[in-house]
């Protein structure tokens, strides 16, 4: 009885563990994903209004959440306090699940932001963006491949260890 | 409530500006790379000590601050070589221009900025009084940094009180203090304020569409601008504004400007914040 209760605690674990590295490559593609239609908002709203980069971010949180929104807010509350600089920047948007040149992507983006006129800003996002479609397309390959492949075998894995126990 | 300025300025600079100039009687302050600090209090300007010199990040901090992290939202005003700040405080700016053809189309390595800290200050002069009550065409003239704008103002809301429909044709913000879509000084209840807009567009579509009783302008510069002038008085609105210009003597040898003296009835000559030097009846003059 003892060994059934402790391989199904196992069990558990090692799909908890399984589960969780595929949720690690989701946040990855998620963040991206959001990373990238702000950049969108953002060209759109250069295009027309002109807005400054605080305006654009609350625009854009309002009706997002997640990892990148999380990291968007804190910049964006920097920038209304004057404190944006490359230190702040790069402690901001540090995501632990992106690989270390998605993290730089990231960072030399928001770095340059607001500090080019509006034809080399324009530019500047129209580049990121097609950047980040290569970068996006890969993160949703490792989801969907490697995530989907650790969280089966974190399962099979558990069901394995169940029944030698047993 | 923090001081617009304390916010725009780099700590250091702010402090030893504070300890030398109170911020009610700072009109200017010049930031240049590599070069001691300047500012005018009281309209004297003074330069800061030598151990204290602009850097780049200075001036890259204040634009940074001015724009809100957002150079871009700004290029438009940056072409015209200005930023507009809360409170009304106008920064102007030079650098290396960015050319397309013949067209402008950025500046970077800014290399000076001009703060310009806005005033409202309450005008006590008799003579500026029975100009309000019996108001017609009237042009404020001195050097540059004598006051003009800040008399302006004065008279702007003294009119707007008394129940005039005032159109401020403001381009650079700096008579109401606009900062996005925020009006830090008030010029009256009966005040309408165009910003951002060229003064030669708005004085075509403006007096059609607010129908004024007297429009009010700052630095008037350009034989257009004086067309302008000529066509609101020829329909009946009247104006009030100002031009760098030190007496009326120089006024009729101006090519370009001289036919104002054919429609403004009054021409203040300033020497100072509040001291008005003469006000000159123009049919007085010519009767």
């Amino acid at each position: 009885m003892l060994d059934l209760v402790f391989g199904g605690v196992l069990c558990f674990i090692s799909t908890y563990v399984g589960i969780t590295v595929k949720q690690y490559y989701d946040k990855r593609y998620y963040y991206l994903r959001d990373f990238r239609e702000f950049a969108i908002a953002l060209e759109d709203n250069l295009t027309y209004a002109k807005d400054n980069i605080a305006t654009v971010a609350d625009k854009y949180l309002q009706n997002n959440k997640g990892g990148f929104a999380k990291c968007l807010e804190e910049y964006s509350e920097e920038i209304k306090h004057g404190n944006k600089n490359d230190e702040t920047t790069d402690g901001i948007f540090n995501a632990k699940y992106l690989k270390k040149g998605e993290r730089n992507f990231i960072r030399e983006f928001f770095r340059t932001l607001g500090t080019l006129d509006y034809d080399s800003q324009l530019s500047r996002i129209k580049l990121t963006l097609k950047e980040s479609e290569h970068l996006l397309e890969k993160a949703l390959k490792d989801s969907k491949t490697t995530g989907v492949t650790f969280s089966k075998l974190g399962l099979l894995i558990g069901i394995a260890l169940m029944i030698i126990l047993a | 409530m923090e001081k617009p300025l304390s916010k725009l300025l780099p700590i250091r600079i702010y402090n030893e500006i504070a300890a030398v100039c109170s911020e009610d009687k700072l009109t200017e302050i010049r930031l240049r790379k590599d070069k001691p600090l300047s500012y005018a209090c009281e309209g004297i300007y003074r330069i800061l000590p030598d151990d204290i010199t602009v850097s780049t990040d200075d001036i890259a901090y204040v634009l940074a601050c001015a724009t809100k992290s957002s150079l871009y939202a700004y290029n438009s005003s940056i072409l015209q070589g200005y930023v507009t700040y809360e409170g009304g405080i106008r920064i102007g700016l030079s650098g290396e221009g960015v050319t397309k053809g013949d067209t402008l189309t950025a500046i970077k390595n800014i290399n000076s900025l001009c703060i310009r800290i806005p005033h409202y200050v309450e005008i006590r002069d008799r003579r500026i009084d029975a100009l309000i009550e019996n108001f017609d065409n009237t042009l404020i003239v001195s050097r540059p940094g004598m006051g003009k704008t800040t008399l302006l103002r004065y008279m702007i809301k003294r009119l707007s009180d008394k129940g005039n429909n005032m159109l401020v044709l403001d381009e650079r913000g700096e008579l109401s203090g606009a900062s996005q879509g925020e009006y830090s000084i008030n010029l009256g209840n009966c005040t309408d304020i165009v910003t951002g807009i060229p003064k030669i567009t708005a004085y075509s579509s403006q007096v059609r569409s607010m129908r004024p009783d007297i429009i009010a302008s700052d630095e008037i510069f350009g034989e257009k601008e004086v067309d302008c002038i000529a066509d609101c008085v020829r329909c009946g609105v009247k104006v009030l504004a100002s031009l760098h210009t030190t007496s009326t003597q120089l006024l009729k040898k101006d090519k370009t400007y001289d036919r104002l003296l054919n429609f403004m009835r009054y021409v203040l000559i300033i020497k100072g914040i509040g001291d008005i030097s003469a006000i000159v009846d123009l049919r007085g003059e010519n009767a």
